[in-house]
């Protein structure tokens, strides 16, 4: 199909797409007026309910904390999965030489982004565990704050080494890390069992409202999902990177 | 719908345009990271910080990194000439 005739396609199809887009969009109810009546449900209640006052949190942890769980071992399933794949037959065997691409020259760090990133690593760092921490009272949570501080320690590679950073971050304690989340959420939900609760039922004291230390067993799922989401994320990331590596033969030890 | 409203749609569906249009895979994984923080915007300005995190975090930093990175490893795998 050459060019011409697939804008022409194109054309027609947005002519005739168009008046339905129009009328959908005059019709998507005002912001605030959703006909549902759930999210009022989970507002009038929660705070005085959970002790939480980040509703999502509650939805997420407690309310909702099943879907939760399924969505955490698919996590670590698909992470294994590209685990399995990227590594192959390479095995667990890291190198911390970094490839060279060869029709690209060899750029030395400025000054400037190291600097940069001795600045910025431990500010992400701890505003990600601020984030995870602080799931149960303001926006964010386990995922939000895994996922800021799995990518900020990609500050080490940019600002101070590949080699550094192979070296700081080693795969296996964040395989075992990984691990442990999705265990420490499949305990949360069989745990409340052994004194006759229902699966995931939030058991432990519920603590005062506001305080960092409320919600119970919600504080515990964030944990564990922190847990699973930076190691993951950071084990996809050690993976992906350790693909830009040609396999040289005098880089194999 | 208010103005500010109207803008954040009008910026992310432009910034979404400049993904399609960028041809160039590297500039393209950039222009994903762009729509992301535009998708952010408009989910804080729609009251949904929770959403706008993820966005940021995922959206923005790790999949166009992981699409540079697959990109450098396509270069990298190319016989020299």
């Amino acid at each position: 199909m050459t060019r011409r005739t697939r804008l022409i396609l194109a054309g027609i199809c947005s002519v005739l797409i168009a008046p339905a887009v129009v009328v959908v969009i005059l019709h998507i109810p005002a912001f605030g007026h959703h006909p549902l009546p759930y999210g009022d449900a989970i507002n009038r209640g929660t705070v005085a309910r959970r002790h939480v006052t980040n509703m999502v949190t509650a939805v997420n942890f407690d309310y909702r904390a099943f879907d939760t769980l399924g969505e955490e071992l698919m996590l670590v399933a698909a992470v294994t999965g590209t685990l399995v794949l990227l590594r192959g037959r390479r095995g667990e065997n890291v190198s911390d030489r970094p490839a060279r691409a060869p029709d690209r020259p060899v750029c030395e760090r400025s000054e400037a982004v190291t600097l940069a990133c001795r600045i910025f690593l431990p500010l992400i760092v701890a505003f990600g565990i601020y984030v995870v921490l602080h799931a149960q009272l303001t926006p964010g949570g386990g995922f939000q704050g895994g996922a800021i501080i799995a990518s900020g320690t990609l500050l080490l590679y940019l600002g101070e080494s590949y080699r550094l950073w192979r070296r700081l971050v080693r795969s296996l304690l964040f395989d075992m890390l990984e691990a442990a989340g999705a265990i420490v959420l499949v305990l949360c939900g069989l745990g409340p069992m052994v004194r006759g609760h229902a699966f995931l039922e939030n058991v432990l004291p519920l603590g005062q409202s506001g305080a960092l230390l409320c919600g119970g067993l919600i504080l515990v799922e964030n944990a564990g999902v922190a847990l699973a989401v930076t190691a993951g994320f950071i084990l996809l990331l050690l993976e992906f990177l350790e693909e830009t590596r040609a396999a040289r033969e005098d880089e194999k030890s | 719908m208010t103005a500010l409203l109207v803008l954040m749609f009008l910026l992310v569906a432009g910034t979404g345009a400049g993904v399609v249009l960028a041809r160039e895979p590297r500039r393209q994984a950039l222009a994903l990271a762009v729509n992301g923080v535009a998708l952010a915007l408009l989910f804080v300005v729609l009251r949904a910080p929770d959403v706008a995190y993820s966005e940021i975090a995922v959206g923005t930093a790790l999949v166009p990194l992981m699409f540079l990175a697959v990109l450098v490893s396509l270069k990298t795998d190319r016989p020299q000439p």
